[in-house]
């Protein structure tokens, strides 16, 4: 009895300090952008919000954060798309070469982003549209189709496989059931699938530093900022980052979860 | 007096607010086939679990040859499960999982080989020895789940519903199966199940448990003519049960009113007053039927609803003329002599002594 | 689920409209460059300019330098010490969450540890440069109790520290699901023949979360040994890994056939652990 109230007392502060290793970087994050030091440390100097009225009057955030935008919005949208269409097919039809199929669309994440990066970069210049906001847009959407896939097929696998045919069956069309039945059911997973996607366009630096060329991504000037020295505006930036690529998973998650309690009923 | 091989003594269970098992007093003897049947909630299972040690109750006491097991860990008890789920495990051949508990108790590996695969002949499955467990048939698989319990030589097997997954003819099968086990090993059993079919046709003893209290014990026949109240009658199913008030009282017998007509019953073992009101038992099998209006102390005229054939026995259902349903049950030969349509007016009867009075809750 | 009972003729424009999209774009986009990436590693590189050819020139040129020998060798060993540091340190706290929690608790773990999935892996790196460092929080720490400073940058564990920040949430998610998933009868019928609680977790739960757990580490060990982040700001980059090396052949030299040499080498060790690991994870038993 005893090993095991042991076991109830250590394992709950075992989870405690892995969630603390996990978030403090988050948390010391937030933390220092808020602090006067240069170099951080403790005990903490005073509060200040210095870095955040430097990255605001900095017109290379701006045009960062505009390019972060337009990538990350650009590629939720794509990757989405493609994702829904490889998410119905696997789950409507059987065909042949199926597993190459799918595996067309679920390998790229298990290759190291810097090999893809080198990849894109050489086949981009080759084919003449490297060096373009449009690159990374490209090259993300191959990267995070996988997830809106994954997200959407998980929510085609809990809908009955007769409602479809029951909406052919009372006269509707293939395209209008499409229309009517199919989209309205993944909505959810279709919101939680562009949420995700943005997110990770919106964190990614490695691929977007090799072919973005002179048009720069928030996390590409992080990258830039932080290869020369410590500068707690990175903090700032990274602040920023932090809170808007947590509340696009949190929004992803809340969506994708209530609807899936929900529907479970 | 030395005691029962098992004595549950006031033993209570609470999940929360919920109470599972209430104050259940109960004793099972070494080699009885003991079943504990009631519908899905009833505390059933948790007896069960708590006889293996995987609960512990919350009170009272439950002492095995006379030693408290109330915190023994489930490892330490010697009370094999068959589950439901069978829950052998995937990863081990059908030899291996027969091999586990001795494994654990330490027995060498030639010898564990010997008494598994010993076993699964017995069982009638040794060709199957090293096959994959995925590979295996429902009743294969029962078959080894049974073997890895028996191969222990326990004192007591507990059993969880373990014919649940079974198609209808395995079940009858492996009913003999256990039964037959059971004799010639002497060992206890005791067997969860919500199917009463199964329990009154193999246990020595039935319980039956509703909302985690024990309704009744007793040997199957007992239970079946006579069901201590209106829960167990209704469990147990194939009986009418009637209630009226009593009107007149007599020696050894008292007429009750109901809505279906006026019936004796027989009191000298019970005592009854006057305007009491009562409910009684009648057997479908005790009741008789005639086209005539019969001479007897106990009728009702009722119409035909429908048959149900079940092998060579056959049940009635009848309605009597204020919408009460009848069930009557007889050989399929000795209906063929009344040429019966829908719609018959039939008249059922019985004799006083056949009828049991239930206990007033 | 079985897939729903369907014709299996379906070339019609409604099903190509849904089908084609992606195998389009994956051919053009992911086939492509990585096809065009293990053909460019035959290029020849003729006054800073790329050559389209075959040669193998610039994959006898790295095979024979010692220095990439000696960073793949490095990749390896640094990429498994930090599967093995998370393997083992996300065990106990998967073992937590699936045996010990509520499914309530479970699930909120598991949606808390999605979010740094998918937040700024290189600002929580920039982090832990300034709480690891000489000066910083750590250190400063350290110091009220009269330790330190120690030298934590620029070491093998400031490079473990950045793997785990990346690695350790997706291996504590997939070790709790995969463990989460074992019915839970399973174990109740070990402890009912005789097993000790400790025995259970080589007996029953580790056998039948294998697969999961094989899984976790492969994940881990991919995006450790493909990671050039820890290794370059936390790491110190002396010993440089395979994709600083990538990196640096890209970035200064032009040298990108070599870089694509580099590259093609580590897709091949990766998926020949990966298939070989994934092969033991489903592995079914030899029937006799």
């Amino acid at each position: 009895m005893s090993s095991n109230r042991t076991q109830n007392i250590l394992l709950p502060i075992y989870v405690g300090l892995i969630f603390a290793f996990v978030f403090a970087p988050i948390i010391f994050s937030i933390i220092f952008s808020f602090n006067s030091q240069r170099f951080p440390t403790i005990p903490l100097g005073s509060f200040t919000t210095e870095w955040y009225v430097k990255i605001l009057n900095d017109p290379d955030v701006w045009e960062a954060a505009l390019n972060s935008l337009i990538v990350s919005v650009s590629t939720a949208f794509i990757a989405t798309f493609l994702g829904f269409c490889t998410a119905y097919s696997d789950y409507r039809y059987n065909f042949r070469f199926k597993g190459p199929y799918l595996a067309l669309i679920l390998l790229p994440p298990t290759i190291p982003l810097i090999i893809m990066a080198l990849a894109m970069l050489a086949w981009l210049s080759k084919i003449g549209v490297s060096g373009q906001l449009w690159s990374i847009v490209i090259a993300h959407s191959v990267l995070t189709a996988p997830f809106a896939m994954a997200i959407i097929r998980l929510r085609l696998h809990q809908m009955d496989p007769d409602l479809e045919s029951a909406s052919w069956n009372l006269g509707g069309t293939e395209w209008g059931t499409m229309r009517h039945v199919i989209v309205p059911f993944c909505k959810p997973a279709i919101v939680s699938a562009l949420c995700l996607t943005a997110a990770v366009s919106f964190d990614e630096f490695a691929v977007s530093w090799f072919v973005s060329g002179l048009n720069k991504t928030l996390p590409v000037l992080i990258l830039e900022i932080v290869q020369g020295n410590i500068d707690p505006q990175v903090n700032a930036i990274g602040t920023f980052v932090f809170l808007t690529s947590m509340t696009l998973v949190i929004v992803a998650q809340l969506f994708f979860l209530s609807r899936q309690t929900k529907s479970s009923i | 007096m030395t005691e029962k091989l098992v004595v549950f003594d006031g033993v209570e269970k609470r999940f929360g607010d919920f109470t599972a098992v209430k104050k259940m007093n109960l004793e099972i003897g070494s080699g009885e086939f003991v079943a504990i049947m009631g519908p899905s909630g009833c505390g059933k299972t948790t007896t069960l679990r708590m006889l293996a040690g995987l609960e512990a109750p919350s009170a009272g006491e439950i002492r095995q040859n006379g030693r408290v097991m109330n915190d023994v860990k489930p490892h330490e008890r010697d009370t094999p499960l068959v589950w439901q789920s069978l829950a052998l495990f995937p990863f081990l051949t059908a030899r291996e999982n027969v091999e586990f508990g001795l494994k654990m108790r330490g027995v060498g590996a030639a010898e564990r080989k010997k008494s598994a695969l010993e076993w699964l002949e017995k069982l009638g499955i040794g060709e199957f020895a090293d096959r994959d467990i995925s590979t295996l048939s429902g009743g294969q698989k029962q078959r080894v789940a049974l073997a890895r319990s028996l191969v222990m030589k326990p004192e007591i097997l507990l059993l969880d519903e373990p014919l649940s997954a079974l198609d209808a003819h395995l079940v009858i099968r492996m009913q003999a199966v256990l039964t037959q086990l059971q004799r010639e090993l002497g060992i206890t059993f005791v067997y969860v199940t919500h199917s009463q079919s199964e329990a009154f046709a193999m246990a020595d003893r039935v319980v039956i448990m509703s909302n985690g209290e024990i309704a009744q014990v007793g040997k199957p026949k007992d239970i079946y003519r006579a069901p201590a109240n209106r829960f167990v009658a209704e469990f147990v199913g194939r009986n009418n049960i009637l209630t009226g008030t009593i009107t007149t009282l007599a020696d050894d017998a008292a007429t009750l009113s109901t809505p279906q007509g006026e019936f004796l019953l027989d009191t000298s073992a019970t005592t009854l007053r006057q305007g009491e009101e009562v409910s009684f038992v009648i057997s479908a099998d005790l009741v008789h039927i005639s086209l005539e209006a019969p001479k007897a102390e106990n009728r009702v005229q009722c119409t035909l609803i429908s048959e149900e054939f079940v092998g060579s026995m056959v049940t009635l259902f009848l309605e009597s003329s204020d919408g009460h349903e009848f069930k009557v049950q007889m050989q399929e030969r000795e209906l063929s002599k009344f040429d019966l349509r829908n719609d018959a007016q039939i008249w059922l009867s019985w004799d006083t002594n056949s009828a049991h009075i239930l206990d007033q809750e | 689920m079985p897939l729903p009972n369907r014709p299996k003729t379906t070339f019609s424009a409604y099903a190509m409209t849904w089908r084609l999209p992606i195998i389009v774009w994956q051919l053009i986009f992911f086939v492509g460059p990585v096809v065009f990436m293990v053909a460019m590693s035959f290029f020849l590189v003729k006054n800073y300019r790329m050559t389209e050819a075959f040669e193998f020139v610039n994959w006898s040129k790295m095979m024979s330098k010692g220095y990439f020998w000696d960073s793949y060798w490095h990749t390896i060993w640094i990429a498994t010490l930090a599967t093995v540091c998370a393997m083992c340190l996300a065990f106990p706290a998967a073992f937590a969450l699936a045996f010990k929690a509520s499914d309530n608790t479970r699930r909120w773990a598991i949606f808390l540890l999605i979010i740094p999935f998918f937040t700024s892996y290189l600002v929580r790196t920039f982090s832990w440069f300034v709480i690891l460092s000489e000066s910083g929080v750590v250190n400063a720490m350290l110091g009220y109790i009269g330790l330190g400073p120690y030298t934590m940058l620029n070491t093998t564990f400031g490079t473990l520290v950045g793997y785990l920040t990346l690695t350790l949430p997706l291996v504590v998610i997939l070790q709790t699901v995969s463990m989460a998933n074992i019915d839970k009868t399973l174990i109740e019928a070990a402890r009912n023949l005789g097993c000790k609680p400790a025995a259970t977790l080589w007996r029953v739960i580790i056998p039948l979360s294998k697969s999961g757990l094989i899984i976790a580490a492969v994940f881990c060990f991919i995006l450790s040994f493909g990671d050039f982040v820890a290794p370059f700001y936390l790491g110190g980059s002396q010993e440089p890994t395979l994709p600083i090396l990538i990196l640096d052949t890209t970035k200064s030299g032009q040298q990108w056939p070599r870089a694509a040499v580099v590259a093609v080498i580590m897709m091949a060790t990766l998926f020949t652990i990966a298939f070989t690991a994934i092969a033991l994870a489903y592995r079914k038993r030899a029937s006799k």
